[in-house]
């Protein structure tokens, strides 16, 4: 489960990506856990999140909101993703007085997150570090194809459905708007940002 | 997953498929390519098919591997724990599990998206149980290990072909270079890729003694990563 681990992209369009998500030790601190994660869900929500899910129910492009925040269980893992240090760093402390219990962890430029940490009174307690693909790479589609679809870790974004986008958006069938929410909607967990998504799209269609 | 005869021909699931297993036939009806397909059912819950055509087959052992590393809600049995690997550094901060001095392994085989037949699950597994490595029991991949001192898999789900599955495990921080060493050899012979991921817990001082090794040694890492902020509760003693 290291689905936030390994988005690639330049840093400045990292630098409009953070994830966060909210998780329990199973066994350790997750019994009665379901209304703890509804009330980080709606810490979540007050900080200008651009997509919203829980691993267990789906995101909010394709489930709505109502479902994603009424239907948290023990092992809820929930997510959101923000795209400026300041809304990160107004809901981490927010998240930090509340006391839930569940672990968070935040995804996103590393010097950048600490620095937010830094700013808010916290420490980074452990790290999750990539050391990029390996294999046989020759197999992978392009890089502008790969920086939007490894914003869903699991992979349940097609590059064909990226490009069938991109041919949409081109025959203006679809704006790109409306194709970054198609993008976001097989990402389950919510993990998938569609603002990045909006920005590389355009790139896409300039080449 | 099943396209039936209903099928209009309409083309809009095709890009909706991560691993590309559905066609237009000889017969102008979408066709789903058995070995591609990784179950993951994404065309079925999000290509809205206008006669809903898609439908959800009983699968039966081994293929229901499959589904249990593609469809990402579903928990695993033994670890109640949604999506393909564990807990690893995110509950780091309760549960422990990292300590200074160690290094935890996970790789994101057949990530991202290509997928891979667990053949090569295997070859790596091996590879790295020669070096007397141990797996996170808690993995979903171990529990289809039918030898977890040599990383041998089950004969019977050998055929099969997944989205991706994490080996986990961790090391002390000495035994790094021969881990490493081990994996570049194998990522040679796979016919897969893998995206790398080490866990570590952050000295109390903010350091974070690996960087200084892969920067020593001219180690490619991403700029980005996944921090855990240490706000659990109860915390873990370290």
């Amino acid at each position: 489960m290291t689905h936030t681990l390994h988005r690639s992209g330049t840093v400045e369009s990292l630098s409009i990506d953070y994830p966060i998500l909210v998780i329990a030790a199973q066994g350790i601190n997750s019994k009665n856990s379901a209304p703890q994660f509804r009330k980080a869900l709606e810490i979540l929500l007050k900080h200008n999140p651009v997509n919203i899910g829980d691993m267990k129910t789906g995101n909010y492009f394709r489930k709505g909101l109502k479902p994603v925040l009424l239907s948290t269980k023990e092992n809820s893992i929930i997510h959101s993703v923000f795209t400026n240090r300041k809304d990160l760093e107004e809901c981490l402390k927010e998240l930090r007085d509340a006391q839930l219990g569940p672990s968070v962890v935040v995804s996103g430029m590393l010097a950048e997150v600490w620095d937010s940490l830094k700013k808010i009174g916290l420490k980074p307690h452990s790290l999750n570090i990539s050391l990029g693909v390996w294999g046989k790479t020759s197999l992978l589609p392009e890089q502008s194809i790969l920086d939007i679809t490894t914003m869903c870790g699991h992979h349940c974004v097609s590059p064909l459905l990226v490009k069938k986008m991109v041919s949409d958006i081109k025959r203006d069938k679809i704006s790109i708007e409306e194709a970054a929410r198609e993008l976001a909607k097989p990402c389950v967990c919510g993990v998938f940002n569609p603002l990045r998504a909006e920005q590389l799209l355009e790139d896409l269609i300039r080449k | 997953m099943i396209i039936t005869d209903s099928c209009v021909g309409c083309t809009r699931c095709i890009p909706y498929c991560p691993s590309g297993a559905i066609a237009i036939g000889k017969d102008k009806k979408a066709h789903i390519d058995r070995y591609k397909c990784i179950e993951c059912a994404v065309c079925f819950n999000i290509a809205n098919c206008p006669v809903n055509a898609i439908v959800l087959e009983k699968l039966e052992w081994p293929r229901t591997v499959r589904e249990v590393f593609a469809t990402v809600y579903k928990e695993h049995k033994e670890t109640n724990v949604p999506g393909r690997g564990t807990e690893e550094m995110k509950t780091n901060d309760v549960t422990g599990r990292f300590r200074l001095g160690e290094i935890g392994f996970s790789i994101d085989m057949g990530r991202p998206g290509v997928g891979l037949d667990l053949k090569d699950a295997e070859k790596l597994t091996m590879a790295l149980a020669k070096l007397g490595v141990e797996f996170e029991p808690l993995n979903p991949l171990t529990f289809l290990m039918s030898d977890k001192k040599t990383g041998k898999l089950r004969d019977d789900v050998l055929g099969e072909r997944i989205h991706s599955c994490i080996p986990e495990f961790k090391i002390k921080e000495d035994k790094f270079p021969e881990v490493f060493e081990a994996l570049q050899k194998v990522s040679k012979e796979i016919n897969t890729v893998f995206s790398l991921g080490l866990c570590v817990k952050v000295n109390p001082d903010g350091s974070v003694p690996i960087f200084k090794y892969l920067d020593q040694h001219k180690i490619f890492y991403r700029p980005n990563g996944k921090t855990n902020v240490g706000i659990g509760k109860p915390a873990a003693k370290f």
